[in-house]
Formats: structure tokens, C-alpha cells, sequence
């Protein structure tokens, strides 16, 4: 079990989740987060702080692909433990449907926090 | 004319407000239940000697860095941050019959100290997250696939 970020989160970014997250399992890409499945304790803190509803745990029915997305960017983006600044034009993106496939961005995020070492 | 969205701090204080009200999970309350909850695993014959390797002589500062992780994860404070993933995998006697005593004895605890609502919010909390670590240490993927497949109907 581990929570997952989904389409939500693409161009909004809030970041209101790297806050509450007592573990430090949230990666950055450039427009979304992901979370690292194996460093997610499944707490369950982020879910409700996320103003897009964005998060997700992953007993959902139909979020498998997001579960493997979010397994593939945590392992290729820097860690993300301090809070940036959200994009101006968040509100605007915020409950826009079917982002992936033009807006998804897997260049890797810039709000250069100080990343913890991976975990053996 | 469009309504300002509350601040991210706003937005924290009702999520918190909620939870205090629904379960009445408070600051003091996290402290009881983990000072006591410790009180019991340290006298335990099953999982006390696991904690006296791990902690030794240092049960202050675990105590203070319970009640942090407990009161980020049911009060959403932020004060805990570290990685408890990391520090079980290296416990290499641990097996699934000890997170099991954990658990046990954590909702004894939480029926001991809390109300009904705030006890199951504990509770729930405790479950999930011992199930992730265990997942973690004790994978094995055939028996996830199937716990999966349960989980969704499939069979």
C-alpha cells in the first residue's frame, strides 16, 4: 500500500503535501510530484491537504498506471523535502480533466531543496 | 465576483479543526497514548527485548521522537521528518509475529487512553502504517499479487 499522485497534480503543484510528509517521500518534476512507493508509509497525512485532490491511495480501483508512474519519476527526479513555490497559474489548471497526455512534463523540478540520500 | 481560496494554512487549520473535532485527538492525548504505549512494549517478554537492542539506554529522545512522528501523522504538525522505512529494513530479526504484538498492544493502548472515535483513528493510522513497513521487509511477491487481487475482487 502506498499513496499515489495523480493527473490532478500536473501544472498545479501545489506542494502543500512536502509539508505534512513525515517521510520525506515526495519527488519533483517539473510541472507534478510523485511519491516514491517504497519510502511511503501510507500514513495517509497528504491526502487531505492536497487542494486538487490529487492524491490518492492506491487500493483505488484504476490508478495501476499512476502507481507505476509514480514508481518511475521518484526514481529519476530530485527529492523534494521544503515546500516551493507553486506556478503562478496554478488556480487555473486546478480540476482541468486529462492533463497527461499534452501537459505532463518528465523533465525533472527546480525548486532546489536539499535532497536526502536514497534509500540501499 | 469569485471567492478567494483559503490559504494553505487556512485550509491545515480546518483539516486539523476536523479531526480534533470528530475524534478529539489532541496534542496531550498523542503524548499519553505513546508514553504509555512504550511503557507496555518495554515490559513485553514478545517485542520489549527488540526495542532494548535498538534503543538501549536512549528511550528519551525515542519518546520525543514518537510523540513528533505521532503528532504529524494525527495532527498533521510537521514536526517529525525522517525515515522509518530505512531504520526497519536494517532490523533483520524482526518478523511479522512481532508487528503483529505491536499492534496489539497499541490498540490496547488506544482503547486504554482515548474515546471510541480516537482510538479507531490511532488505530487505523497504526494499521496502515505497519502493513507498509511490513510490505517493505517482508515482501514476497506472489502474496502481494494475491492480496491485490483479493483487495479488488479478482480472482
Amino acid at each position: 500500500m502506498t499513496y499515489v499522485v495523480t493527473e490532478a497534480c500536473i501544472k498545479c503543484k501545489y506542494m502543500d503535501c512536502v509539508e505534512v510528509c513525515p517521510v520525506d517521500c515526495f519527488y519533483e518534476g517539473e510541472n507534478m510530484l510523485v511519491i516514491h512507493p517504497d519510502e511511503c508509509i501510507d500514513c495517509g497525512v497528504c491526502e487531505p491537504e492536497c487542494p486538487a485532490e490529487a492524491i490518492k491511495p492506491d487500493s483505488e480501483l484504476g490508478l495501476e498506471q499512476w502507481l507505476t508512474r509514480n514508481a518511475e519519476y521518484a526514481k529519476k527526479w530530485p527529492n523534494i523535502a521544503t515546500k516551493g513555490i507553486p506556478p503562478r497559474d496554478a488556480a487555473t489548471w486546478d480540476g482541468v480533466p486529462s492533463k497527461f497526455p499534452e501537459h505532463f512534463s518528465e523533465q525533472p523540478g527546480s525548486s532546489h531543496n536539499e535532497s536526502k540520500p536514497r534509500a540501499a | 465576483m469569485t471567492t478567494a481560496l483559503p490559504s494553505r494554512s487556512e485550509r491545515r487549520a480546518q483539516i486539523v479543526q476536523t479531526v480534533v473535532e470528530k475524534t478529539g485527538v489532541d496534542e496531550d492525548m498523542v503524548r499519553r497514548v505513546v508514553h504509555a504505549f512504550y511503557a507496555k512494549v518495554r515490559l513485553d517478554p514478545h517485542i520489549g527485548p527488540i526495542f532494548a537492542r535498538v534503543i538501549g539506554q536512549d528511550w528519551d529522545p525515542h519518546l520525543v521522537k514518537m510523540c513528533d512522528f505521532w503528532s504529524s501523522v494525527m495532527l498533521m504538525s510537521g514536526r517529525y521528518k525522517g525515515n522509518p522505512m530505512v531504520a526497519h529494513l536494517r532490523l533483520k530479526s524482526v518478523r511479522p509475529d512481532h508487528f503483529e504484538r505491536w499492534l496489539e498492544l497499541f490498540r490496547q493502548t488506544a482503547s486504554e487512553i482515548c474515546p471510541p472515535e480516537a482510538a479507531v483513528a490511532f488505530v487505523m493510522r497504526a494499521d496502515n502504517i505497519a502493513s507498509s513497513l511490513q510490505l517493505a521487509m517482508f515482501y514476497r511477491p506472489a502474496e502481494r499479487l494475491q492480496a491485490n487481487s483479493a483487495q479488488h475482487g479478482v480472482t
